[in-house]
């Protein structure tokens, strides 16, 4: 969590302190490939998630999401109340297809 | 509230919009896309990004094999990588009128020089080492078939448009577009905006119905629910789409780079209608039929399902070209391969708004025409 703690705490400069810091552990996206996501003009968590694909993984966005949001807080002033989320697609965790299958027969 | 003017006004950032207006800007045109949520965010970002030029009908044909070699080129273009892959399409014939369609189809697509044959169930076993080959009689193979990731290739075309100074504004929901004289003015977006051009493009897909309401146009697009899902990945052992027509068959695809298995199915009878919530039928019968054809999928494990439009025109075939009201365009009904045919359809909609005619005649797609045939590889 101490990651998670630095990267709020960072205030909106050009440089960014912490450039490798993972921001999203499935699909390995730094901090500093986020923020420059933001400063291309991406906004919004749904153009962030499509660009770099971040909450794609095998989580689907449980840890980076809301860390996405502040970071787009910080570089924007669009506050995280105002954002709007991603939907939650189910399995709420990976399940192998033979069992999901099973179902069926 | 502000006023806006373009040469070419887009409704929608799908594919559709997001390469005709690529291609208009390259002309030096001025467009602005106007998108109600964000790019992707209707049909493109939920297809599973299968490229194929195996359909039919003559022209989808040809406007595949252009397509495709746009496609081939486009990461160098667009200087973005859209994980192009030619890894084929494979459509499993498991009964005699199937194979029998299948080769009247080959007969066609080879006029224009395709690389199709219908090949043998050991062959398909060749190409696809791990499928369950019971009671397959063959399949209909073409090797330069493929897959890209269709959030890199309308990403990568609206920075292209937006580096040629023309507009990307999403959350712009168009609520009304003024006509005078038979002619549109301006179009209105639901926070007030107004936007004057004298030309503009309906490319919102499963919407596409109700953007022609706002000029008093019937267009008949109307969206059908599909579902889809997405595994995690594994060491690649699928090269090209599968493609099982059975009634309780599937479509899959392995994504070359990251080893994610792809697919979805065509649900008999069709829904319509717009819902796209998650279906727990979805979720257990997408992984039976997948495991059925390659049983070897059993122990990976599906990430993510989700829902989206195919916006159907009432032959399959697109609706593109011009409308009764002047200056008002359509490219829409796409009929599930809207992604395919965007970098094809982009370009001829840009010439034929651009210059009143197109390199490959869109005619047979045209506005008003009367539904007949219907494509048999849909």
């Amino acid at each position: 969590m101490g990651d998670h703690h630095s990267i709020r705490k960072q205030k909106k400069t050009g440089s960014i302190k912490n450039k490798r810091a993972i921001v999203c552990r499935c699909e390995e996206i730094t901090e500093e490939e986020i923020r420059n996501a933001i400063r291309t003009g991406y906004h919004s968590l749904e153009e962030i998630k499509r660009v770099l694909r971040p909450g794609m993984g095998h989580c689907g966005g449980k840890g980076c999401l809301q860390i996405i949001a502040n970071l787009i807080q910080e570089e924007t002033h669009i506050s995280v109340a105002k954002q709007k989320f991603p939907k939650s697609r189910p399995p709420i965790k990976p399940i192998p297809i033979g069992i999901l299958g099973s179902y069926r027969r | 509230m502000s006023r806006k003017t373009a040469d070419v006004i887009v409704i929608g950032g799908g594919i559709i919009g997001a390469a005709t207006g690529y291609y208009l800007a390259r002309q030096k045109l001025k467009v602005i896309i106007l998108e109600k949520d964000f790019p992707c965010a209707g049909s493109t970002g939920r297809c599973i990004g299968g490229i194929r030029a195996q359909f039919s009908h003559d022209l989808t044909i040809r406007v595949m094999l252009l397509s495709i070699k746009l496609f081939q080129s486009l990461s160098d273009e667009l200087g973005e990588d859209i994980e192009w892959y030619a890894g084929g399409y494979l459509f499993l014939a498991f009964d005699e009128a199937r194979k029998e369609a299948f080769l009247q189809a080959i007969d066609i697509q080879r006029k224009y020089g395709l690389n199709v044959q219908f090949i043998s169930a050991d062959d398909c076993r060749q190409i696809v080492p791990d499928l369950n080959t019971e009671g397959l009689l063959g399949g209909a193979w073409c090797p330069t078939d493929g897959q890209a990731n269709p959030f890199n290739v309308t990403f990568g075309y609206l920075c292209g448009l937006k580096q040629q100074g023309s507009q990307v504004l999403i959350n712009h929901q168009v609520v009304k577009i003024k006509v005078i004289k038979n002619r549109v003015v301006s179009v209105v977006t639901a926070n007030g905006d107004e936007f004057f051009a004298p030309v503009v493009l309906n490319a919102a897909g499963p919407w596409a119905a109700e953007v022609a309401k706002f000029v008093g146009i019937d267009l008949p697009v109307q969206p059908d629910r599909h579902e889809a899902l997405v595994t995690e990945g594994i060491e690649r052992c699928l090269e090209p789409m599968l493609v099982d027509y059975r009634s309780d068959g599937c479509y899959f695809v392995q994504h070359y780079k990251t080893g994610h298995f792809l697919g979805c199915y065509t649900p008999v009878p069709i829904i319509p209608g717009y819902r796209l919530d998650a279906s727990d039928e979805f979720i257990t019968e997408m992984p039976r039929r997948m495991s059925r054809i390659m049983p070897k999928l059993t122990t990976v494990k599906v990430l993510r399902q989700w829902a989206g439009s195919y916006e159907m025109s009432p032959d399959g075939n697109p609706i593109c070209g011009t409308t009764p009201i002047n200056g008002f365009y359509v490219s829409a009904g796409m009929s599930g391969h809207g992604f395919m045919f965007g970098p094809a359809l982009g370009k001829l909609m840009a010439e034929l708004i651009i210059t009143g005619k197109s390199t490959i005649d869109l005619t047979e797609f045209r506005f008003g025409r009367t539904f007949a045939k219907a494509e048999i590889m849909k």
